[in-house]
């Protein structure tokens, strides 16, 4: 195999995406996708953890009081973010329905000592994004009242748990772990997943407009054309999950292991890459290789995910700066991986050169 | 009839043909890949995700304390003497000694705080399960009730969002009649064991997933009688959910018929076909019944899998149309399967967008409704959709298409199919091809009228876009935007039309152009929106993108599009293609300005 014969196959690929002005629909997709973030943000990560809502906002919400009176009275005027009215149960919600409430919060005359619970009703509307907001908050006052009332009714509680105290101070935000374990992932292997759908199109367009013949003629042969490919894939990689990550320290979210992390992910990726390519040498035509190879690729992603330690979880630990990962041994195991793979794919890339010259 | 005919004899090949290339070897595979895919699913489910493991590490000194939190596997746990753990504390994120948490001040230490309270609280949830006096460990319960609000559609016009805020101390009063509420009864009517069971079967099983599968199948498990850690707020992305359900096997099987038009065009295979008898029109309504069928065939078996009503298909019907005029497009117009792959990116993310965003504020603002998804939202919580609804936002995915169609069967020929131009070239020559050189005024009058619903549809995306911004930002960037998409829209048709090659043409042809363009544009925009968008052209944001508000003459902005347009062709005749951009800019500052003297009544 002459390297510079799969240099120039590279540049040629390059080329060809360059010129078909491809690479500039990816920064606009790039772009596109950076414009929604903040909105992206929102939106994920409350899908992630709803209670990182509480946070989002800080107006007064309007809540109606109405039955007995209790310490719920005092818990929820206590709070900046209530604006409490005693009103009768019919008016409140009359008002809540015209959206001049948040919540209308009914208490019973039940004693805090009884034998019985004390059940409150809450009046919420329905499908709101504030009621999410409210209804956070409103979580907060009610484990504050179960506690008090929780503590009446003590001696009437046999085991005893466990204590641990937390100290008081501001309370996270929730976005850590969504940013750590789940977004940085996704953004550094959505590279990859392009990179190699993309070199299904680059060998089944070779196949499918019959330019392969061409190109064997030349001193050029058959694996070296299919190693160009790879290349050409492979490097693409680490430049834009590089730029992911670069982007968001530019953010503030500070990102450690960069040059390790950027190592195993290009390892995995040219895993992948060389997967696909096996999938577009054995079926030579893109519906079938990308169908195959998509639904493939999910399969490996599930259980690749269900592994304690894999890599996803390796470059979740390295990114956050966590102790105590084998972040060398997993970068040997998907080496040694990616190293099989592309032995099998030099072995099947000859076979069928050989082949094809047999027929020519 | 006849046509009947020969567009089943044509979906009939198409099937084949998917079969044939698909059949062999493919089959098999994928057989088997569905039976992994189902294996994978049931193994990933059983072991859970390890995305997460070992992120925060934990010291304790107490060793029971260490088995009951050790069960999460986001804590890497040590036990050790509290006096050493004390000495080390730098290489633990979090410390136990005695009891009381210790942990740095940043935001990894806060994070990994949140996360171990959560742990801890379920533990004691789990002491207090098997309390003998149940009432006595969760001495309160919540009964949680929906109000729907009665708000009519009308009344969120105001283009802002309506707000629960209160300013004053005074308690609101409703302006509506009070409805008499029967004041709850005091004692719970749910048994204290079958209470129990409840909590018990919550225990360990996280609420992260089965919200959302429980979601889509509608299970009435959730409780109506809640302690306060049950609590959880009701989710307002549940469209996501439907993204994914709904839309995402449409993008897949769009797939397939882009790749087959593509097909076609590879080695001018096509050309047996176009050679035919059958017009354009009936070879693609032909090739694309198959997927038609298959899409909305799976669009149903989803519903009928999730058990939501079938009404939920009217919706998604422009949409499944509005996909396969894309993919046909899409697939007629990119040269290579790289091109296609990164276009067919784009565009699912740009129409994702389009779907999804805007659900978000289902029954919050009046902007939602512009996506079909907004109405499969409605339908699912049992509120319905009015016809006018309906049209509302299906509106734009019909006539989109429709123009989309056109323009895929208008270039349907040999000449363009197998043309080897660079993409936007191409791109042109399909706008070109729509429009006819021996009419050219008529002809850009009605392209300028059918180019209405896609700059709607550009605009729409811009306002909830910028919505999210503070008010002066939000408008600005509005103003400058739709200007700019506008002007951009109107200078297609001349830009196509007129200066082809060096074209240069003469200062009156522009004119004449120019009127014919604006004219287009205007009644284009007018009949639209007296047909459509009464609702939102009457908040302050609506009247940015369709300026109508205080003018009563039509002339005025019949002149501004005119002007615009003027604007553009003539830098372009003075300087050439170089001059696009800047002509495009000079178009946009004055449209800008003159909304801008409209709106917020600048200008002297």
């Amino acid at each position: 195999m002459n390297a510079r014969h799969v240099g120039i196959i590279a540049k040629k690929e390059f080329f060809g995406l360059n010129h078909e002005k491809t690479i500039l629909l990816a920064v606009l997709l790039q772009l596109f996708v950076a414009m929604f973030s903040s909105f992206l943000m929102v939106g994920l990560t409350s899908m992630y953890d709803p209670s990182s809502l509480s946070t989002a906002t800080r107006v007064r919400y309007g809540i109606a009081l109405a039955g007995s009176s209790s310490t719920l009275d005092h818990l929820l005027g206590e709070r900046a973010d209530f604006q409490v009215y005693r009103m009768d149960l019919s008016t409140g919600i009359a008002a809540l329905e015209e959206r001049k409430l948040a919540a209308v919060i009914y208490v019973p005359p039940t004693p805090p000592d009884a034998q019985e619970p004390v059940q409150v009703t809450l009046y919420t509307l329905q499908n709101d994004i504030q009621t999410a907001v409210v209804q956070v908050k409103l979580k907060e006052v009610l484990l504050e009242y179960e506690k008090e009332l929780r503590e009446v009714r003590e001696t009437r509680l046999s085991a005893t748990p466990r204590d641990v105290r937390f100290p008081a101070g501001p309370r996270s935000e929730g976005f850590y772990e969504f940013v750590y374990g789940l977004l940085i992932p996704l953004l550094v292997f959505m590279p990859a997943i392009i990179a190699s759908s993309l070199i299904i199109d680059m060998i089944t367009e070779e196949y499918q407009h019959h330019t392969l013949e061409t190109l064997v003629s030349t001193p050029v042969s058959f694996t070296e054309v299919v190693w160009g490919k790879v290349l050409a894939c492979e490097l693409l990689v680490p430049v834009q999950a590089g730029a992911w990550l670069l982007l968001l320290a530019a953010n503030g979210i500070p990102v450690a292991n960069l040059l390790p992390v950027l190592l195993l992910v290009s390892l995995s990726s040219l895993a992948l890459i060389l997967l696909s390519a096996l999938t577009a040498l054995h079926y030579r035509e893109r519906t079938a290789a990308q169908f195959i190879y998509s639904t493939a690729l999910v399969v490996v992603i599930l259980v690749v995910i269900a592994l304690p330690g894999n890599p996803l979880n390796v470059i979740v630990r390295a990114v956050s700066g966590s102790s105590g990962m084998d972040l060398a041994g997993t970068l040997g195991i998907v080496g040694a991986a990616s190293l099989a793979l592309a032995a099998v794919t030099h072995r099947y890339a000859e076979r069928i050169g050989r082949e094809a010259q047999l027929e020519s | 009839m006849g046509i009947f005919a020969s567009v089943l004899t044509i979906a009939r090949w198409e099937v084949k043909r998917s079969f044939t290339t698909l059949g062999r070897n493919v089959l098999p595979v994928a057989v088997v890949l569905f039976l992994l895919l189902f294996l994978a699913t049931g193994f990933t489910a059983r072991s859970g995700m390890h995305l997460q493991d070992g992120i925060y590490t934990l010291g304790i000194d107490d060793p029971g304390l260490a088995v009951i939190l050790g069960g999460d596997t986001r804590f890497r746990v040590f036990s050790a003497e509290g006096d050493a753990l004390l000495a080390d504390r730098g290489s633990y994120d979090l410390v136990i000694v005695e009891g009381q948490v210790l942990l740095p001040r940043t935001d990894r230490g806060r994070a990994a705080q949140k996360t171990l309270e959560r742990d801890y609280r379920q533990y004691m949830s789990s002491v207090y399960n098997r309390e003998e006096d149940l009432f006595a460990a969760y001495p309160l319960w919540i009964d949680l009730q929906d109000v729907k609000s009665e708000l009519s559609f009308e009344a969120t016009e105001s283009g802002q969002y309506l707000s629960v805020r209160q300013r004053s101390g005074e308690p609101p009063v409703p302006e509506g009649p009070v409805a008499e509420v029967a004041t709850p009864a005091p004692q719970l009517p749910v048994p204290e064991e079958a209470l129990r069971e409840g909590l018990l079967q919550e225990e360990g099983t996280p609420d992260q997933i089965t919200r959302y599968t429980g979601l889509l199948s509608q299970e009435p498990g959730n409780l109506t009688f809640r302690t306060p850690s049950q609590l959880s707020p009701p989710l307002p992305f549940d469209s996501i959910i439907f993204v994914f359900a709904f839309i995402f096997p449409l993008y897949f099987t769009s797939q397939f018929f882009m790749m087959s038009v593509m097909h076609e065009r590879i080695e001018r295979k096509g050309e047996v076909l176009l050679a035919s008898p059958v017009a354009p029109s009936v070879i693609i309504l032909g090739k694309m019944l198959p997927y038609l069928l298959g899409m909305v065939g799976i669009s149903a078996a989803v519903i009928l899998a999730s058990g939501a009503p079938l009404t939920v298909l009217l919706p998604l019907i422009p949409v499944i149309l509005f996909f396969l005029a894309a993919a046909l497009l899409i697939g007629m117009l990119s040269r290579s399967f790289k091109e296609l792959s990164f276009i067919s990116i784009f565009f699912s993310t740009v129409a994702t967008t389009y779907l999804f965003f805007p659900s978000i504020f289902a029954q919050v603002h009046v902007i939602s409704l512009i996506s079909p998804l907004t109405l499969i939202v409605l339908e699912l919580q049992g509120e319905g959709f009015t016809a006018g609804q309906y049209l509302y936002s299906t509106a734009l995915f019909w006539l989109t298409s429709g123009v989309l169609f056109y323009a895929g069967t208008v270039n349907f020929t040999a000449e363009r199919l197998f043309s080897e131009l660079p993409f936007f070239s191409r791109a042109r020559e399909f706008v070109a091809a729509t429009l006819s050189r021996e009419h050219p005024f008529r002809s850009v009058f009605l392209m300028n009228v059918f180019l209405i619903p896609f700059i709607f549809m550009v605009q729409m995306m811009a306002l909830v876009l910028f919505f999210n911004l503070p008010l002066p930002w939000s408008l600005l960037l509005l103003i400058g935007s739709a200007a700019f998409i506008e002007e951009f829209a109107k200078s297609i048709g001349v830009y196509t039309l007129f200066f082809e090659g060096d074209a240069r043409p003469g200062a009156k042809t522009l004119v004449l152009a120019s009127v014919a363009t604006g004219a287009g544009f205007l009644v284009g925009e007018k009949l639209f929106l007296f047909v459509m968008l009464t609702q939102i052209t009457e908040s302050v944001f609506g009247s940015v993108l369709f300026l109508q508000q205080g003018i009563l003459l039509l002339w005025l902005p019949l002149l501004l599009h005119i002007t615009g347009v003027l604007t553009v062709s003539l830098m372009l005749r003075a300087g050439g293609k170089r001059w696009y951009l800047p002509g495009l800019l000079a178009a946009t500052v004055i449209h800008g300005l003159y909304n801008l003297y409209f709106i917020l009544g600048w200008m002297p």
